[in-house]
């Protein structure tokens, strides 16, 4: 019985193997169970930095970086995480404490939290969004630019079915295929309001992306007949698709609006989040949207050249 | 399809951090792994009864389709780098289960009564006896968990988090091949040194291997 | 946890969720569909290249490597990889699900190989067998049950993995799991899940009743 076994060799081997991921699992991040508290006094303290997290499109991740360029300038500590998913899942985990500050949209934000709200104009929304969202979040005056849901057509289609406004789906009733981002199909300013509100009824719905490639794609292969895009995709004019106008306003206007948990919304926040809504025009967004989308630059970049310019952050070097 | 050399030159950061985020989670979902999977194992190993449960249990755990176990966690742990780590850890449950049950089967039952004849005791046993001579297929395990691992990370940009992933997610939506393919190549490449460093660990770890070799 | 789980059941087996184009029917349907002709394409291409290396033993130690580099690739980033070369079609989902089942098939089929008896073989060559006489009659059937274990080791992770087609846009059992995931509605992902399990489990029991039938002469 002959065991040559180097103890010693074993365990300093075992203990490398256990050091290694455990060094590096200290930096881990262990968010999710902090950030609850510490609302406490009215207004909040960016102090300990904001995280900003953005939806799975384009110009969210724009706007996301807009905000931190804006807020990094005020001397707030920031953090962006991009790409984190839909409203549906990005709201929990802002009152997770996950993220704390999100960028989003006046009416499709309302109609998330209230499916019944019937405001329209800009105030009113903004005055039913300050009842209707659950405590611990609010929201910041609205900027300038704007984004809506857009129900779009190619021009062959518009052609063919004699289409120009979404009432003029229902004559096609159980003939028209619908593509969308998935979370369109249970929603209000999607196929639940066409149906409420005009009486469409599509033959079958799609689960496509947020105005990304498989959407797009599919309305140009003709693999679906209607399409949900934002009116800011330079696409739309590109293609010279056709969006369907929307004689009973279904859909809201759509303003960009921050969305920031209490807990962080403090004056310097609100200060550099309002000039930053009181100079970004929807033309501009557009602009930006596309030199991520076509130019491939990065949505950081460009939100930082546009703060540069506009005068939002101070010019250095 | 063609490559953007420049955007791969004005990135180098953004992949470091990237590369080095996931690194992060695989190693530490293959650490935590092989914690759960070793007092398991010797569970399994040594209650038969067990055993099939324990192995028919991680295989199922197995069948379900990862990005669905990463937002079932939603609800638990957020979107977090705690939901990545502890999906990922379900996965290499599998095989570093079934690898340390079989290293443990294959130890040679005359030893084992040779230990227990000369008085050692169970746990001693345990430790300086059947873990070294199992160590080999326990490692076999090891590195085949760790690269699926590698591999597996990015479905959690499905999440918001996956390391490498989010170049996968990134280049899909803006129809911008390049850092897909510079995602694909980085994960490639961490399996493959990933592989390499256990080979040189459990080379330092069998000294007594050597001498055949 | 029980809320999600009794909301599950109601789920599975309402009525209107087994019908139409959304329904569990066709979404079932289309996942077999995806996974049985993905494996069944690994297969094409895994069987003949494992046998043919472990026959020959030629080229074992490229072809073990390039099977644990193939472990490595990253499901998601060759779908999308794909995707962006040839467009909107099932191909950069088949090109994935092959590429993760290749390697299981192959390195089984080649460990299969090497444990068979030499001394076997070459007993059934001294008895005047040809080569592929000796590859199809003695070390096939030998090598057949660790064959089959990685065919239903590749079919499991198949089943599983098929769910990516939703995520550029196709059907299968992986719609609801990423419409669950957009929409947040957890009783869609888990009940997505679920069914996707279910089909592994019941493939690979089919799997290997198929072998134990295969294999009924010689445990007599």
């Amino acid at each position: 019985m002959n065991l040559p076994i180097n103890r010693r060799a074993l365990l300093g081997g075992l203990f490398a193997a256990a050091t290694v991921p455990a060094l590096a699992a200290c930096s881990s991040g262990i968010t999710s169970l902090e950030g609850e508290g510490s609302a406490g006094s009215g207004g909040g303290s960016s102090k300990g930095g904001i995280t900003i997290g953005t939806a799975n499109f384009t110009e969210n991740q724009v706007l996301g970086y807009l905000y931190a360029a804006v807020l990094d300038a005020a001397g707030v500590k920031v953090n962006v995480r991009p790409n984190l998913g839909t409203r549906e899942i990005l709201i929990p985990a802002l009152k997770g404490g996950d993220i704390d500050l999100l960028p989003e949209y006046q009416g499709a934000l309302l109609h998330y939290l209230d499916t019944k709200s019937t405001a329209t104009e800009e105030g009113e929304m903004q005055n039913a969004l300050t009842v209707a969202l659950p405590s611990g979040l609010q929201v910041l005056p609205y900027g300038m630019a704007e984004d809506s849901d857009a129900f779009v057509v190619t021009r062959e289609t518009a052609r063919k079915y004699g289409l120009t406004s979404l009432a003029d789906l229902k004559k096609q009733n159980g003939r028209l295929v619908i593509g969308a981002a998935p979370e369109v199909k249970k929603r209000e300013v999607g196929v639940v309001g066409l149906k409420d509100v005009y009486g469409v009824e599509f033959k079958e719905f799609k689960s496509l992306d947020s105005s990304g490639p498989l959407v797009k794609g599919a309305l140009r292969k003709g693999d679906v007949d209607v399409a949900n895009l934002f009116t800011t995709d330079t696409d739309i004019q590109a293609n010279d698709w056709v969006v369907l106008s929307d004689p009973k306003n279904l859909i809201p206007g759509q303003h960009v609006v921050p969305l920031i948990a209490d807990r962080k919304a403090d004056s310097t926040v609100r200060r550099a989040l309002a000039r930053l809504g009181n100079t970004l025009t929807t033309a501009q967004l557009t602009e930006l949207n596309r030199q991520v989308d076509k130019d491939k630059k990065d949505p950081e970049d460009v939100a930082d050249a546009y703060a540069k310019e506009h005068g939002l952050v101070k010019q250095s070097g | 399809m063609t490559i953007d050399w420049s955007w791969i030159g004005d990135h180098t950061d953004d992949l470091t951090t990237l590369t080095l985020s996931h690194l992060q989670a695989a190693l530490t979902a293959v650490f935590l792994g092989v914690l759960i999977s070793l007092p398991l194992a010797v569970i399994a190993h040594r209650i038969r009864v067990l055993r099939g449960l324990l192995l028919g249990l991680s295989n199922v755990l197995f069948t379900i389709p990862s990005i669905a176990i990463f937002v079932l966690l939603l609800p638990v742990s957020g979107l977090t780098r705690t939901t990545t780590v502890i999906g990922l850890t379900v996965y290499t449950l599998v095989v570093l289960l079934r690898n340390t049950v079989e290293g443990l089967d294959s130890v040679p039952v005359k030893v084992k009564e040779a230990a227990k004849a000369m008085g050692t005791r169970p746990l001693r046993t345990l430790l300086t006896v059947e873990f070294p001579l199992a160590l080999p297929v326990i490692m076999a395990g090891v590195r085949i968990a760790t690269v699926m691992s590698i591999s597996l990370v990015s479905v959690a940009t499905y999440i918001g988090d996956g390391g490498l992933g989010q170049l996968f997610t990134d280049g899909f939506q803006r129809n911008f091949p390049t850092p897909v393919i510079v995602g694909v190549v980085l994960t490639l490449l961490l399996a493959v040194v990933a592989d390499a460093a256990l080979v040189a660990l459990q080379y330092v770890l069998t000294p007594w291997r050597r001498r055949r070799a | 946890m029980y809320e999600l789980f009794k909301n599950l059941g109601a789920w599975l087996v309402g009525s209107e969720q087994w019908t139409g184009p959304d329904g569990i029917a066709h979404r079932l349907a289309e996942h077999l569909q995806y996974s049985l002709l993905a494996t069944l394409i690994a297969a094409a291409i895994g069987l003949p290249l494992g046998l043919l290396i472990g026959h020959t033993g030629k080229g074992a130690f490229l072809a073990i490597n390039l099977a644990s580099f193939g472990r490595a690739l990253p499901t998601v980033g060759l779908v999308v990889l794909v995707f962006l070369a040839g467009g909107l079609s099932m191909l950069p989902v088949y090109v994935a699900l092959v590429a993760l089942a290749v390697p299981a098939i192959v390195t089984n089929t080649y460990a299969g190989m090497t444990a068979v008896d030499p001394d076997v073989k070459d007993a059934a060559r001294g008895q005047g067998m040809r080569g592929h006489q000796v590859l199809l009659q003695v070390e096939l059937p030998l090598a057949l049950p660790l064959i089959m274990t990685g065919l239903r080791l590749a079919l499991i992770q198949v089943v599983a993995t098929a769910t990516i087609a939703a995520y550029v846009s196709f059907g299968g059992l992986g719609r609801y799991v990423f419409d669950g995931l957009a929409q947040r509605d957890l009783v869609q992902v888990l009940g997505g899940a679920v069914l996707v399990a279910v089909v592994a489990v019941v493939l690979d029991l089919a799997l290997s009743g198929l072998q134990r039938f295969l294999f009924r002469h010689r445990t007599a």
